[in-house]
């Protein structure tokens, strides 16, 4: 059975969509058949760094909520896609990869209609539970939202490995120690916890490591930079592939085998 | 004019969607229980012999005794958390999330929303 990766963080801001992105994309390049899905309903991200936008997008993990169709009509072909790409040198690089992509609905009225109608969760999990088996997929890659709530609550629940993504500021030390409880308290077995946006020169690598290690026993797989460069991508491509020389892109790749690792 | 398995299905399913159980619930729930929600969560539905097979394939300090097992089946049923469809060893258990509910805002908010995207 393939495995389910959540990526959560507590506060926004903290690059979750990019780092979800660029996992998934490394572990595509790596062989994997992978999925990403996007259960930020709320406020939906990630399928912009795959390069689709409103009039792209087609179906939606909205659609299949609301039962108009089957969670595999949503899964968008990244690998198809990508060798079509004009100005994403990145992305172009997923040519042939086996990546899909379940974004969820951008238009406002779609988001709208899940705030203010709710659905069925059992819907939400059976459908991830179908898009493993149905695209045999070695990983589930699951974007959430910030903080805690129905579906982050339930990637939790069925995740296999949870990544837990945090910045080196105390409201996000706070908010972290709340959600490993969490995860701890569901029984989650595989934790980790990625640093981003640690301004450069600032932390002694291993310092910072043992520090929130202590705190949160659980490993640290990665330390990644405030990078300019990346703020400057401003999500128009997948910033590891495009750059894969950068500091930000080779702590990536250190969190992408230790994601790969898990058995 | 529904026949009696349209209504026996109705009723589970209205019974699916009053009870249920939500994410934040499975980490007040006892160990044994929480483990098999986890299992379910995972395998959406399953008969009892393959409950049986998965609880013999967990290492020895983490299995439930059949027991145990039953005991818990019974009252996760019980409390709507698993839907169980027909008896014995046929008897095939599914899990029960509770829906997520809509917002509670005055509906006039939303209709005016729906009026401003709509241009």
């Amino acid at each position: 059975m393939g495995k389910i990766v959540s990526i959560h963080s507590f506060r926004g801001g903290t690059g979750k969509s990019n780092t979800t992105a660029n996992l998934a994309a490394q572990a595509a390049l790596a062989g994997k058949r992978v999925g990403v899905v996007d259960t930020d309903i709320q406020s939906p991200g990630i399928h912009v760094l795959f390069g689709l936008d409103e009039n792209s997008m087609g179906r939606t993990l909205n659609d299949f909520l609301h039962g108009q169709c089957e969670i595999k009509e949503v899964a968008h072909p990244v690998g198809e896609r990508a060798a079509t790409e004009k100005d994403a040198e990145g992305r172009k690089k997923l040519a042939g990869t086996n990546l899909w992509l379940i974004p969820s609905s951008i238009r406002g009225r779609e988001i709208s209609r899940v705030l203010r109608e709710g659905y069925d969760v059992n819907r939400l999990n059976e459908g991830l539970q179908n898009l493993i088996s149905d695209m045999k997929l070695d990983y589930l890659f699951i974007d959430t939202h910030p903080g805690l709530n129905e579906e982050t609550l339930l990637s939790i629940a069925i995740s296999d490995i949870l990544l837990i993504i945090l910045r080196p500021d105390n409201q996000d030390f706070q908010g972290t120690a709340v959600t490993v409880d969490i995860a701890r308290s569901l029984d989650v077995t595989n934790l980790l916890l990625m640093v981003n946006k640690a301004v450069p020169n600032k932390y002694d690598y291993n310092d910072l490591k043992q520090q929130i290690e202590n705190a949160y026993k659980a490993p640290l797989t990665g330390i990644l930079p405030l990078s300019f460069d990346m703020a400057d991508n401003a999500s128009k491509d997948l910033f590891s592939l495009r750059f894969p020389d950068h500091d930000w892109s080779k702590e990536l790749r250190r969190v992408a085998a230790a994601v790969l690792e898990v058995k | 004019m529904p026949g009696l398995f349209d209504r026996l299905q109705n009723q589970i399913e209205d019974k699916r969607r009053e009870g249920g159980i939500t994410a934040l619930d499975l980490a007040d729930l006892p160990p044994a229980l929480r483990k098999i929600m986890r299992l379910m969560l995972r395998q959406l539905q399953m008969n009892y012999p393959q409950l049986c097979e998965a609880m013999d394939g967990m290492p020895e300090n983490e299995r439930l005794s059949r027991a145990d097992l039953d005991r818990s089946l019974d009252t996760l049923t019980q409390q709507a958390w698993l839907t169980r469809l027909g008896e014995g060893a046929k008897a095939v258990y599914k899990v029960n999330l509770k829906a997520k509910s809509g917002s509670t805002l005055a509906s006039g908010i939303w209709s005016a929303l729906d009026d401003k995207l709509k241009k």
